[in-house]
């Protein structure tokens, strides 16, 4: 039994097992902030990362200048196809926005759940442990006014929401990532607007689920989806995807929908991270406060 | 001067496995598999059998609990298994010989312990659910496939770098 005890190695790894366990316990709750040695250690490796990135990417860059030169000519007979119709969807685009605004002033709105701020970010690096974690980090942080749970877009449409920021720095969580807790509030722009919430990712085929959708309701494919504004902190109108698929869920009360995804998942050098123009009363976020502890992040 | 080369040369693989990742073109086979690069991992193999044990291990907990810091936000998975993989790489080389092909060889064996010890973390904390046969189909195959391919391309140069720098050690 002495020899037990006396046997070094076994001792070394039963104290590092016990530190493990600690300190991914410490890890994985929720964390409203990263502890100081980490915000630390990050921006360091964020300065490193970025100083390597940045003329990785300029080369880059030109490569896909030459690239793109080679099919100008079809896109640019495309691009003019669209443009004819641009001057006549500008015009009506104006004349909608003011007498929306006039009317908002008549019946004394302000603002709306679909008003954003975008940020412009560069991402410097990605997370090499794919398929466990999805996430980018990009050079815009805390001191640029980068928030936690902010959602995140592309120029083509949603792709994340912040996990975590220190000053210079903030880390993204794309949407791909198979974690149960990322959860968003999405409606379908269909003749009736319809909720949801996208919850889940299906790797084989790369679909999002937007699931609780009521089982009466039909909806047809190609129905744009766009994130509702409801949850209170990512703002509204935000496109998704669009319908592939639609099944009865699987005790029959609801109906998912399969929604192939607007953005690509994959080759991100710039996005967009959206501050939400519309404040939420006091009253409403307390309120709130509440429901997140009981069901976690409901986005 | 030569001591500082190695922490340096590790540093750059660290930064360059995230710019990997992003720069990859993961159109190829339809995005249906994943590359992960485990050339950090790989150069700490290296150092523990050519250069020196104690430097290895010792880089082996430094950079896991980078890694983790950055690239993960669990903190405690990658610290434990970098140099535990180490730990074990360094007890099969003291069964075979050490010739550069074996050292390959078994780094990519133990590259393939490491994977498997992240899925089976990872499984256990809940981050996923996928089943061995699924993740070893999308993941860990593809992984050793394109770390394979690393290796042979570095095996000689790390080979020399380290032990330059064994050398170095020995002389101060």
């Amino acid at each position: 039994m002495p020899q037990f005890f006396l046997n070094k190695r076994l001792i070394i790894l039963l104290v590092s097992i016990i530190i493990l366990v600690a300190l991914i316990g410490f890890s994985i709750r929720d964390r409203a902030n990263l502890s100081w040695p980490e915000k630390f250690v990050k921006d360091t490796t964020g300065w490193v990362q970025s100083l390597v990135a940045t003329p990785t990417q300029y080369v880059v860059g030109i490569f896909e200048n030459v690239k793109d030169l080679q099919n100008t000519y079809e896109e640019n007979k495309e691009l003019k196809k669209h443009l004819e119709d641009m001057a006549r969807l500008e015009a009506k685009v104006y004349s909608l926005e003011q007498e929306n605004s006039e009317l908002s002033e008549i019946l004394k709105i302000e603002g709306s759940v679909g008003d954003y701020e975008p940020m412009q970010a560069t991402v410097i690096s990605r997370s090499p442990d794919r398929l466990w974690h999805e996430m980018i980090i990009v050079n815009k942080g805390s001191s640029h006014g980068v928030e936690k749970n902010m959602a995140v877009m592309t120029a083509r449409g949603l792709i994340g929401k912040v996990k975590s920021t220190t000053p210079f720095t903030s880390t993204i969580q794309l949407l791909s990532a198979l974690d149960p807790t990322n959860r968003i509030s999405a409606a379908l722009q269909g003749d009736k607007k319809l909720f949801g919430t996208i919850e889940g990712y299906d790797k084989e085929n790369e679909w999002l689920l937007l699931k609780g959708l009521p089982i009466d309701s039909e909806i047809k494919e190609e129905e744009m989806v766009v994130t509702s504004g409801l949850g209170g902190v990512f703002p509204g109108d935000v496109p998704i995807g669009k319908v592939i698929e639609v099944v009865p869920d699987q005790f029959g009360l609801n109906q998912t929908a399969y929604i192939k995804p607007e953005a690509d998942f994959y080759n991100i050098s710039h996005v967009m991270i959206l501050t939400r123009g519309m404040t939420i009363p006091d009253e409403v976020e307390e309120d709130e406060q509440v429901d997140e502890e009981n069901e976690g992040d409901d986005l | 001067m030569k001591r500082f080369i190695v922490p340096f040369l590790l540093l750059f693989l660290f930064v360059f496995e995230g710019l990997f990742t992003q720069l990859f073109p993961v159109d190829i086979f339809n995005g249906q598999y994943i590359f992960v690069p485990r050339f950090l991992i790989i150069a700490i193999f290296f150092l523990t059998i050519y250069g020196n044990v104690k430097h290895g291990i010792i880089n082996g907990f430094l950079f896991g609990l980078l890694f983790d810091m950055v690239y993960t936000e669990v903190i405690g998975v990658y610290f434990f298994l970098f140099p535990l993989s180490a730990y074990l790489f360094l007890k099969i080389m003291k069964i075979v010989q050490t010739n550069i092909f074996l050292v390959s060889f078994v780094s990519l064996i133990c590259v393939a312990f490491l994977e498997a010890g992240v899925y089976m973390l990872n499984l256990l904390i809940q981050i996923t659910s996928m089943d061995f046969s699924k993740f070893t189909q999308i993941r860990l195959v593809p992984t050793l496939a394109m770390n394979l391919i690393f290796v042979l391309f570095v095996a000689y140069p790390f080979k020399r770098q380290f032990e330059k720098f064994a050398d170095a050690l020995r002389n101060d």
